[in-house]
């Protein structure tokens, strides 16, 4: 008997289930036939109300979108004050975080956001033209750090993150996103868009001249000695470390890295990163340096050594190691 | 492992499964709405692959979906192109004629791509396609950096609308809707220090987005050769490019789609097709790969992105194409699929229909046969 009683439960529940989904399906394509039939002509504020309830269901509805911000143009902004018109903004600007918590990958969402930035008005008064943009881009920089706090490696976040930063009025110093980045490296070695987005403003700043370029490399190599320390089985610290590397033709600093990544491996003997790097290292001075490299064989014999233990540690790349011995061999350029 | 360890690939099932979502998706699925046309294109995709268009479809279904697809094509004041589905629209009935779209309706980028492979995939004649309209549609789309806009009035532009824009000029072999130097110097831009592309010029490398680049940089009219060296990839970027690519294939043979992401099913073909571009496919561990893509088959039928994750059409036709690029010699034959066309992304059959239908001019007519 308590058997049967549960098969008709779990019935009930799929039926119940199945008629939910059924209301939910009617509902959204009544709501959507009623926006579609509405779009050529009516702008009120319920055609608006509308827009609002279907953006909910579907916020991929680009069209709708496109419907709302029309609305906005052609009826709501005109004879609103700037005050009511940055109010509407705002509801907007509100309303696209709650779907971007539920949502955060639509591009649709994160366009509108980009628009309603772009349209806000003068104001609050003929003094302070910029008042209404400046706290809003401000709260924006709050609300995109809400969204890498939910999802680190959202990269429409961090594209959204380097919009705000090169549009907004009033942008924090290089060196306050540079602090960012330290903060949200430190949180966690592996967010490599952290690593990314922190090359991209130390680049500006060495490009500027914000930041002596020589003194942040060393002070960049630091960072990443004790991250691969701490580490070192983390790819994203090992693809930073290549990125300051850069094209290796500075020989004293190429020697340097390769003695310390050997001491790591030293202490880390079945270290991929350390060896696959240590080879890639000793291939640039192979390439670049040759003149004044002392024993060339030595560098030649030791990458072979380290391809040899990497087939067996790493397999799924037993071909490429293969073919970067072969290369190194027959004394070819890096492939 | 061998290949010859490995289960079967569940053809039937993973037929059904597409067959099943031509029909009808649930209401959790609402927002793909929005995409409609993609989700027919990886549907039929998945069933040219497994050769079971005709087993498993009728004629009439097929008539109805050409039917559907052309109801799509739309044109206006931006030129002609193809809309995700009618939602946007009060019906029509089939049959009539078409007004101009407004604002709302305008054409998709990336559906028109996803609509000519389809019906392709269903052997039309192509005898309705406006290919004078669809290349003035390319030139509305393209913007002053060099890259696409998904629509005419606007919307995001990133590597996969320029890859779409490509692919359509390569396919109507009518390149005047695009200015290629312009795309090309985008898309070098978005080449990231890690090896790949990432979506715009400051972004992460992306594995779909790297596709993306490298399919649109051989496809480019200037470049007639897969085997040689491309004039618009750098060696050091060949090379980082290769090296980034190859590090995303875990051990579980999945291939992930950024640096430090988990594996995905789907970036087994946007980074194995990546490799395959560049020459450098035998780079590939072929069995893990075959592995990992036969654990992320759904007991129902159909592929996820990964172990025990839902199927959904996406994830099944990405798979499957990828699994076409990549062979194992002594793998069961349920694992023997057709050659893929990798840089239009369909199989040599159906690109090779393509050829013969879509552009104005064919190798056999000497004057055009259609407008």
């Amino acid at each position: 008997m308590h058997g049967v009683k549960r098969v008709q439960y779990s019935q009930a529940a799929l039926e119940a289930k199945k008629q939910r989904d059924h209301d939910k399906l009617k509902a959204y394509l009544a709501l959507s036939d009623d926006v579609i039939a509405r779009k050529s002509h009516d702008m009120s504020n319920e055609a608006f109300e509308l827009t609002t309830r279907l953006l909910r269901m579907n916020p991929e509805f680009y069209t709708v979108w496109n419907y709302r911000r029309d609305m906005f143009i052609e009826s709501l902004f005109p004879q609103r004050s700037p005050s009511e018109v940055n109010e509407l903004l705002s509801d907007d600007l509100s309303l696209t975080f709650e779907l971007l918590k539920q949502h955060p990958k639509v591009y649709g969402i994160w366009n509108h956001r980009r628009w309603c930035l772009e349209h806000i008005p003068d104001g609050p008064s003929p003094d302070d033209v910029n008042g209404y943009r400046n706290s809003t881009w401000n709260k924006e920089l709050f609300v995109v750090e809400k969204m890498l706090d939910a999802d680190a490696r959202n990269f429409h976040a961090w594209n959204y993150r380097r919009y705000i930063l090169a549009t907004m009025p009033f942008p924090p110093p290089p060196k306050s996103e540079l602090a960012y980045t330290t903060r949200k490296i430190e949180a966690n070695f592996s967010n490599f868009s952290a690593w990314h987005q922190r090359s991209k403003v130390l680049t500006t700043l060495w490009e500027t001249g914000e930041l002596d370029r020589v003194k942040s490399i060393e002070e960049e190599f630091e960072l990443v000695r004790n991250a691969m320390y701490t580490d070192p089985d983390d790819q994203s610290v090992w693809i930073y470390h290549a990125w300051l590397i850069g094209n290796g033709n500075y020989a004293a600093r190429l020697q340097f890295e390769i003695t310390s990544i050997q001491e790591l491996l030293d202490e880390q003997p079945d270290s991929k990163w350390c060896m696959e790097s240590l080879v890639r290292y000793k291939r640039l001075l192979i390439e670049k340096h040759a003149e004044n490299l002392g024993d060339k064989k030595a560098l030649v014999d030791s990458c072979l050594e380290l391809l040899a233990k990497l087939r067996d540690i790493d397999p799924p790349r037993r071909r490429r190691y293969d073919e970067i011995a072969e290369g190194i061999r027959s004394g070819n350029e890096m492939q | 492992m061998s290949g010859s360890e490995l289960p079967k690939l569940a053809r039937v099932a993973h037929a059904g499964h597409c067959n099943r979502c031509l029909s009808a998706l649930p209401s959790s699925h609402i927002q793909i709405d929005a995409s409609r046309l993609a989700i027919g294109f990886y549907c039929f995709g998945t069933l040219d692959l497994l050769g079971s268009i005709y087993e498993k479809t009728k004629e009439i279904e097929r008539e109805g979906w050409r039917e559907w697809l052309w109801h799509q094509q739309t044109s206006g004041i931006h030129g002609t192109g193809f809309k995700p589905s009618s939602y946007m629209t009060q019906d029509r009935p089939y049959g009539t004629d078409p007004e101009e779209y407004s604002e709302y309706d305008t054409p998709h980028l990336i559906m028109t791509y996803t609509a000519i492979l389809s019906l392709a995939i269903l052997r039309d004649d192509f005898e309705q396609l406006d290919r004078n309209g669809i290349v003035r549609f390319l030139q509305a789309c393209q913007r002053e950096d060099g890259s696409f806009t998904s629509f005419p009035n606007g919307g995001e532009s990133d590597l996969r609308q320029v890859y779409c824009a490509f692919a359509i000029s390569s396919m109507l072999d009518d390149w005047s809707g695009v200015d290629v130097d312009r795309a090309v110097s985008f898309i070098q831009q978005c080449s990231s220090h890690e090896g790949g592309y990432g979506q715009q010029p400051t972004g992460e490398a992306l594995g779909g987005t790297t596709y993306c680049a490298l399919a649109s940089l051989y496809l480019a009219p200037s470049v007639s050769d897969l085997h040689a060296p491309n004039p618009h990839v750098t060696t050091d970027e060949r090379r980082r490019t290769i090296r980034w690519l190859l590090q995303n294939q875990a051990s579980s043979g999945g291939f992930s789609g950024r640096t430090n992401k988990d594996a995905d099913a789907c970036y087994c073909f946007w980074c194995g097709a990546s490799l395959h571009i560049l020459g450098v496919g035998d780079l590939v561990d072929r069995t893990a790969f075959l592995s990992y893509l036969a654990s992320c088959q759904f007991k129902f039928g159909g592929i996820g992105k990964a172990p025990e994750d839902r199927p959904d059409p996406y994830h099944t036709y990405l798979s499957l194409a990828a699994l076409a690029l990549f062979p194992l010699e002594d793998a069961d034959p349920s694992w023997k699929l057709p050659r893929l066309n990798a840089l239009w992304n369909t199989t040599e059959d159906t690109a090779d229909w393509i050829r013969q239908h879509v552009p104005l001019y064919t190798v056999k007519a000497q004057s055009p046969v259609r407008k």
